[in-house]
């Protein structure tokens, strides 16, 4: 898949209603703590969260997997290895209710929105190029696409990068205090008049 | 003589899983002290070694969680999600400002980059003689500047705590024609992790944690973690203490309801958190101010990539400042280079390969954050009732603060344009980047101001004040010159909510020295305050 010749523009405006909040959710992912991918699931092999509904999900699998291509750049894949979309549920069970229902939102938004241009598809239906166009259409879009795709952009991979597996690809030390035998220095001396 | 034991290491603090555990806590107690100091950060903490050392009975009680200074991972990530408010999520009511603040024993002491700046002198004449703030002179104010800069081990970075990141920015800087230095760090023998967003494991940040809250515990003072204050008590136009909330930090289930009983309140939540608190006490405000004025100091993040290998996140994380334009246009510049995380706060990478590519030139990336002085008409609001209200913090920016830090954002991009940078990443919520400083023009004309500028430039504020403005005209200001609200004899404000304008510097020097003035001030009026004089 050549992904640089995309074109990105090509959505139909969409209605402001209520949406603007949506994108609360912003800075939101920079949370929860790392979880196994374990859990249930479905007979058809879906996995199962607690916190998000089936069809969130698969919108967020679906969303990695566009955002992540991570395996054919030799990083850990971002479905299988690292735990991203079970990190994202994590976080929704942290979420106040509030932010929850705006979390839903945006994702039910995002999932229908391209039915407007892409032949009446779903995100989840579309095939890898025009995900990545739709991705793509959205981050240039109207300033509330734009801040809705930052979110769910935001969320999907602050999850991911923040996997300590992911970061020798990267060339990122990591934690380094205990491996250079920094030693502690206590509180400070009071000072003195 | 008295007994000064400080502890050698962390800080006895009673959080809600020991009050959980004591059979003799119900539901509901009482407390009684000198001062209740809400808030353990820069200006709490400083208060409640000022007015223990002097030999006040003093209660710190702090609603974030005690996490020791043992316990820090470097783990940005993790980080987030236990000692920053909401989580790092804290936003504006349009939800595209981010306001990240340290939720813990130590505030925001314990997360933040360092540095340290003095406001310059012409700032305090303005302050002092325009506004009448005489206390604010710089021949009374600068004596405690200094004092609080030796209490914090302030230091002029050396050459080793100036990273690659760093160089970068001084190659581009000596390139232009742009002043520089280094930046003044509290820091004292800093290990050269990277890692002080995510607290020091080591205690080499003089955070609250390892200086003046335990000073203070030192000194006879009490630290409450997990009690969140939800109103200050008045009667009579005099404040006697405090209801709170002891909630468990992981269930956030209640443990007990609290009374203290004060003879002095003192509020240093910070400019977000303190107006709020003193809304929902329905203080008296006359001058309709509170609440209002709020700055916010925001910035853009630009990041270069360089053709050779940085490692930029290594070493000190903050190493220099470009001071050119801070007194003629209020502009400041920092380097700064943090974890993966961190990089997608700066905005919109791409997707797909594109994002993976940019990741994957991590350590070639180099940083450089630009901040603005804005024009102060934000404001924080508590909708609702105290125990079920919600906040709102309105900032966007003008469209003259927007122009400002678009400039900001081109100024940086210049700089590493001269520095030899290989492509730009502007802060924007578009995927803009500009591969060489011809194209840079045409990219920033895309990030235009839309709709009140929201979702266009990438802003993070970390630096909010002026929320409870100091002044001496009780129609105009919240506080007065002594840092006690008008109206409400007892109740003092001792954080960045009092100041009294939009700054360009770094606040935290000056929000310690300000609470050093009001806790003097305190003692200073002991026979008039406090009961025993």
């Amino acid at each position: 898949m050549n992904n640089n010749n995309l074109p990105t523009a090509g959505l139909e405006p969409l209605t402001r209603r209520g949406f603007l909040r949506a994108a609360t959710l912003t800075g939101m992912a920079l949370t929860a703590g790392c979880a196994s991918l374990g859990g249930r699931r479905t007979p058809n092999g879906e996995a199962v969260y607690a916190h998000l509904s089936e069809e969130e999900a698969r919108v967020l699998t679906r969303l990695t997997e566009i955002l992540l291509p991570t395996e054919q750049f030799g990083l850990p894949s971002s479905t299988g290895e690292v735990p991203t979309v079970a990190n994202i549920n994590d976080m929704a069970g942290d979420m106040a209710p509030q932010t929850r229902d705006l979390m839903a939102m945006v994702l039910w938004i995002f999932e229908r929105r391209p039915m407007a241009s892409f032949r009446f598809s779903r995100f989840t239906r579309l095939d890898d190029e025009e995900a990545l166009r739709y991705v793509r259409a959205m981050q240039s879009g109207t300033f509330f696409e734009r801040g809705l795709m930052t979110t769910l952009h935001t969320a999907v991979c602050v999850n991911y990068w923040r996997d300590s597996r992911t970061w020798p690809g990267l060339d990122y030390h990591g934690p380094v205090t205990g491996i250079w035998g920094v030693r502690r220095l206590g509180n400070a001396p009071m000072p003195t008049a | 003589m008295r007994a000064i034991n400080i502890p050698r290491d962390g800080l006895p603090v009673t959080t809600a899983r020991d009050m959980a555990r004591d059979d003799s806590i119900s539901g509901r107690f009482t407390l009684k002290t000198e001062v209740v100091v809400i808030g353990s950060g820069a200006g709490g903490s400083m208060v409640a070694w000022e007015l223990a050392r002097a030999g006040r009975q003093v209660l710190v009680v702090e609603a974030g969680p005690y996490h020791p200074s043992s316990a820090f991972t470097e783990h940005l990530g993790d980080t987030m999600t236990e000692i920053y408010r909401e989580q790092a999520a804290q936003l504006n009511a349009t939800a595209d400002v981010l306001f990240p603040e340290g939720a813990c024993v130590g505030g925001s002491t314990v997360i933040g980059a360092c540095v340290m700046q003095q406001p310059p002198d012409s700032v305090l004449r303005r302050w002092s003689g325009e506004l009448g703030l005489k206390n604010l002179a710089p021949d009374v104010i600068k004596p405690l500047f200094e004092e609080v800069g030796r209490e914090q081990y302030v230091h002029l970075n050396d050459a080793h705590e100036i990273n690659t990141t760093a160089h970068k920015v001084i190659q581009g800087c000596e390139r232009m024609g742009f002043s520089w230095k280094p930046v003044s760090r509290n820091v004292r023998q800093c290990a050269l992790t990277g890692h002080c967003l995510a607290g020091c494991p080591s205690d080499r940040k003089m955070s609250a944690l390892v200086t003046h809250l335990p000073w203070a515990v030192g000194h006879g003072a009490r630290v409450m973690a997990d009690t969140e204050v939800t109103r200050v008590l008045i009667r009579n136009g005099r404040a006697y203490g405090v209801e709170a909330v002891v909630r468990d930090p992981r269930t956030r289930q209640k443990v007990a309801d609290l009374r203290i009983d004060a003879e002095v309140v003192v509020a240093a939540g910070g400019a977000i958190q303190t107006p709020l608190l003193l809304q929902r006490s329905e203080i008296p405000d006359v001058s309709g101010q509170l609440g209002k004025n709020l700055a916010v100091q925001p910035f853009v993040q630009v990041l270069a990539r360089f053709r050779e290998e940085l490692h930029g996140f290594r070493g000190a994380l903050v190493g220099v400042e470009i001071d050119e334009f801070i007194e003629t246009d209020g502009y400041m510049f920092f380097s700064a280079l943090a974890e993966p995380e961190q990089l997608m706060i700066q905005g919109n990478q791409g997707a797909g390969p594109d994002h993976i590519n940019f990741m994957k030139s991590y350590k070639h990336l180099a940083g450089l954050n630009a901040f603005a002085v804005d024009e102060g008409r934000g404001e924080v609001k508590w909708k609702g009732s105290h125990t079920d209200g919600r906040k709102v913090i309105s900032w966007n920016p003008s469209r003259s603060e927007f122009e400002k830090l678009k400039h900001g954002a081109a100024l940086a991009s210049r700089v590493f344009f001269a520095a030899g940078a290989e492509e730009i990443y502007l802060p924007s919520f578009q995927r803009l980047s500009a591969p060489s400083v011809f194209d840079l023009d045409a990219r920033l004309d895309e990030i235009t101001y839309g709709v009140r500028g929201m979702y266009s430039l990438r802003i993070n504020s970390f630096s909010s004040h002026g929320t409870c403005r100091m002044g001496v005209d009780r129609y105009q200001a919240v506080t007065n010159a002594r840092g006690e609200v008008y109206d409400v004899k007892g109740l003092f404000v001792a954080d960045a909510s009092l100041l009294p304008e939009p700054m360009a510097s770094a606040p935290h020097w000056t929000v310690q020295t300000l609470a050093k003035q009001v806790a003097q001030g305190i003692h200073a009026r002991g026979q008039e305050l406090f009961l025993k004089g």
